[in-house]
């Protein structure tokens, strides 16, 4: 009996085993509940592969974008505030990875592990979000866009909020088109993914803002400097060519020309190291999230660049790629002072949500200033204050040159009023120059949400 | 000895529980003709009925027992209690046409307990059914091997009249009643070799039955048996040497069978809609309960095929809540736990490997089937000790645990005969 009773002691490594994979089962819950809850076999919460139990998601007007009427998913009225409002609202399917019927299912359906779907089960609905997104504005950054693909944003640089995010193509969520998988055309090319928060396109002059950024920070005399442009500029590699022949320019008549061979130079004289570091400051290479929705990453490569390479990745070419939504933040910290608010979509109206604004360190004030300055001429003297009017608008323009087709446009800036502390981008692929085709999509946008 | 009834406290309480989660699922008839409404649902008189005696007969037997043997430890039986009430719950709520044979399965399981107390109080008793239930348990394989009808890709049914029974269930009483009455003495070595002939073949024949999860349970049980009578580490490493061999050449033999279960493991995902169908209902289920679950009934899970067999501890996890669930499997840990700690002190080496043999049958049977449907380890279909519905693995599990209750000394002192048993 005394071996049997030493024996039986070995039994509890067992029990111990036993209670170790109890452990690891809860832990496997508690890690993977959010995933496993949200695969679409899950009846509690979708139905044929749809979510249809979930709250309602408004806009910052209190307009309804979706809601669930009898068991169905419904979206707004408007065929145009659906189309304009998809990539923000999201699909059912979940193709639209960024939308927020995906992103924020949680506090849509209420799901979490500690309740599990009981609310939803008893109240057949999650909970009611607000997105910082104003339909109307979203419907005229539509109709601006029209048939051409791109991106449009603005936002509030003091609060963060988004105004306007309208990403094309776009289709009416409650006419699907039948063709949208099987048409080889090209006209739904990436049409689930939202360009202004998952683009990237090649930035063109609009980076010469950051080079700009670089050349201020860095060169101590930078507004003394001429720079000469006779048509190119001369690397011990190769050349960059111009856009046109600017003769002798100072810094601030660089920018507003957009003279290459200016910037080059400067690029040149920056070196990879100093002009990489400026645009990671900026957000270049760096992850920033939305309301906890990922960004994709603005990318800026110099490691293995040589002086021909280095000058074209000044004037924003080379392997450069920029994101609409970093590059707009980019726009907001040079008119608040240096800072900018981290772009949010949902809304909350409460007293702590004003005062803790999560902000960007982008660069000193006086940076700020000097640069906002630049922009601002550059719409005075340059683009001219009628494309324009009322909005004491400073920004930027691109022209993106790509492998096939026409240059990506690019406009990107803010406004100076007070009363109107807004950013902007815009992107429209294969637009063409930058002050023709995004431009006026930019002041339309801005006309709007400045009545 | 405390005289305080604590086991009237934790009684009251476990009945209370049963009350609150029975409720949930009687009420769901048609308001008119009924006796009770509730919620403008009519009560399920017959349910109720068997809910009622199901109570009754949990109350009679405490109370029984707390006169006829005073000192005995309740804490096994207000377990076992506690988990058949669960099952038949769970029954109930994923299907009312099924309740009525598990509530006979479960009054059959604890009859079989008593019978089996009896049985093996007296250890000469004991000794005298040894050959008749090895006799019994190689005829009723083989039996079943000849008539049973393919279900879910194992051939271990039984047809009897309109019953289906399982028989390795039964064959699993045996099997630890054969090992442990035939390792109790130093035994010769001609009876040894009978008994390592009886388990390869009950192992064996379960191969033949495609029953891989049973087989498994057997060969575990077996080496704790054997381990328990002999204390050996290398005879052990020799049997599980061979076993592995054995193992090996079935799997040459019949790699399609075998492979075919290990293939999804770790990979339920991959195919959500074949082989990993039911393992990642459960995980999305389970995890869609939250802590207290979406109501008893209310579930998905209950859909899915032998939700209420291998799959229950997701049903739990669903619809009673993630710490009912692992309550559950904290009560099966206590039981194997209860019968380590009743082993020590057994009357007999008999009662003490029974006991512990018994009671690591359950948890490695509660291993398996937590964790392979969790895709913790692979599935392979076993059923939940207490909580699956299936007769005949009710039945067997109170039976098994006959000998947990026999290992534990304080169920043999008499009333007024503390002092002298004492050791």
């Amino acid at each position: 009996m005394k071996g049997i009773a030493r024996r039986s002691k070995l039994m509890l490594i067992f029990t111990a085993a036993f209670l170790a994979g109890v452990i690891v089962l809860v832990s496997t819950f508690v890690i993977n509940a959010q995933d496993w809850a949200f695969k679409r076999a899950n009846l509690h919460i979708y139905s044929s592969g749809q979510i249809v139990s979930a709250g309602k998601i408004f806009d910052r007007n209190g307009k309804v974008l979706a809601q669930t009427v009898d068991g169905e998913r419904e979206y707004s009225d408007s065929k145009t505030v659906r189309r304009a409002t998809l990539h923000a609202v999201g699909d059912l399917e979940g193709f639209i990875a960024t939308g927020a019927h995906t992103t924020f299912r949680s506090e849509l359906t209420g799901y979490s592990f500690f309740n599990g779907v009981y609310d939803l089960k008893k109240n057949g609905a999650g909970n009611d979000i607000t997105l910082t997104i104003d339909s109307d504005l979203c419907t005229t950054a539509l109709n601006a866009l029209g048939n051409r693909k791109g991106a449009v944003g603005v936002y509030n640089y003091k609060t963060g909020e988004i105004l306007c995010m309208v990403s094309t193509p776009t289709y009416d969520p409650e006419n699907k088109p039948d063709d949208i998988d099987s048409d080889t055309s090209g006209k739904y090319d990436g049409i689930y993914l939202n360009r202004f928060l998952s683009g990237v396109f090649t930035p063109g002059s609009t980076f010469k803002v950051v080079t700009a950024i670089s050349a201020i920070e860095n060169i101590a005399d930078i507004n003394l400097r001429t720079f000469k442009c006779n048509g190119s500029y001369q690397t011990s590699t190769g050349e960059v060519r111009c856009n046109g022949v600017h003769g002798n320019i100072n810094f601030g008549q660089a920018l507003s020309k957009s003279c290459n061979s200016a910037f080059a130079c400067i690029a040149e004289e920056l070196g990879n190291e100093k002009l990489t570091q400026t645009a990671e400051q900026l957000g270049f290479n760096q992850r920033i999230t939305v309301d906890g929705v990922k960004v994709t990453k603005s990318f800026l490569d110099l490691s293995e660049a040589v002086s021909v390479d280095r000058g074209w990745a000044g004037i924003g070419q080379y392997t450069t790629l920029a994101n609409p939504c970093q590059m707009m933040t980019v726009m907001g910290a040079i008119a608040n002072g240096g800072s900018a608010a981290t772009p949010k979509i949902i809304k909350e109206d409460n007293a702590l949500s004003s005062i803790a604004v999560q902000k960007l360190e982008y660069m000193s004030s006086d940076t700020a200033n000097t640069i906002a300055k630049m922009m601002r001429d550059n719409v005075l003297n340059q683009y001219g204050e009628w494309r324009f009017p009322e909005l004491e608008f400073a920004g930027k323009t691109g022209t993106a040159e790509v492998a096939d087709g026409d240059p990506h446009s690019w406009f990107v800036g803010f406004s100076q009023r007070e009363d109107l502390p807004l950013a902007v981008v815009v992107v429209v692929e294969n637009g063409g120059e930058g002050i023709s085709a995004a431009a006026p999509i930019a002041n339309k946008v801005m006309q709007a949400a400045a009545k | 000895m405390r005289r305080k009834k604590w086991w009237l406290a934790a009684l009251t309480l476990i009945t209370v529980f049963q009350v609150i989660s029975m409720v949930q699922v009687l009420f769901d008839q048609p308001a008119e003709n009924a006796l009770f409404v509730l919620d403008g649902k009519g009560l399920d008189a017959q349910s109720a009925l068997f809910f009622g005696i199901f109570i009754l007969v949990e109350w009679v037997y405490f109370i029984a027992m707390s006169i006829a043997r005073k000192h005995s430890d309740p804490a096994l039986e207000l377990v076992a209690f506690f988990l058949t009430g669960i099952g038949l719950v769970v029954v109930a709520g994923a299907n009312k046409e099924q309740l009525k044979t598990q509530f006979i399965a479960v009054m059959l399981g604890i009859v079989c307990f008593a019978v089996m107390l009896w049985l093996i109080g007296n250890v000469d008793r004991a000794m005298l059914m040894r050959t008749p239930m090895a006799a019994a348990a190689i005829g009723l394989l083989v039996l079943t091997l000849i008539l049973a009808r393919n279900i879910q890709g194992a051939f271990n049914w039984l047809q009897i009249g309109g019953m289906s029974i399982q028989p390795s269930e039964f064959v699993k009483v045996a099997f630890v009643f054969v090992g442990a009455s035939t390792l109790d003495k130093l035994q010769t070595t001609r009876s040894l070799t009978k008994y390592i002939i009886f388990c390869v073949v009950c192992v064996a024949l379960l191969f033949l039955m495609r029953d891989l999860g049973t087989a498994l349970i057997f060969f575990f049980t077996f080496l704790v048996l054997a381990f328990m009578r002999s204390g050996d580490f290398r005879t052990l490493v020799l049997v599980c040497a061979a076993a592995a061999m054995a193992a090996g050449l079935v799997v040459l033999i019949r790699s399609d069978f075998v492979m075919e279960r290990f293939s999804t493991y770790r990979h339920v995902w991959d195919d959500i809609y074949g082989k990993g169908y039911q393992q990642t209902r459960v995980l999305i289920y389970s995890v869609s309960g939250g802590l207290l679950g979406v109501g008893i009934g209310k579930g998905n899970l209950k859909d899915v095929s032998a939700a209420t067999e291998d799959l229950v501890f997701g049903m739990i996890c669903e619809e009673w809540g993630i710490i009912i669930g692992i309550l559950v499997v904290l009560c099966i840990l206590f039981i194997a736990f209860h019968s380590i700690r009743c082993a020590a002190g057994a009357r007999s080496a008999f009662y003490a490997i029974s006991g512990i043999a018994a009671g690591m049958l359950m948890l490695f049977q509660a291993a398996l089937n937590v964790f392979g449907v969790t895709d913790l380890l692979p599935l392979t279909g076993v059923t939940l000790p207490f909580i699956s519905r299936g007769g005949s693995s009710a039945i067997c599990c109170w039976a098994l645990l006959a000998f947990i209750k026999a290992a534990d000394n304080r169920t043999w002192i008499k009333r007024g005969e503390l002092g002298a048993t004492q050791q």
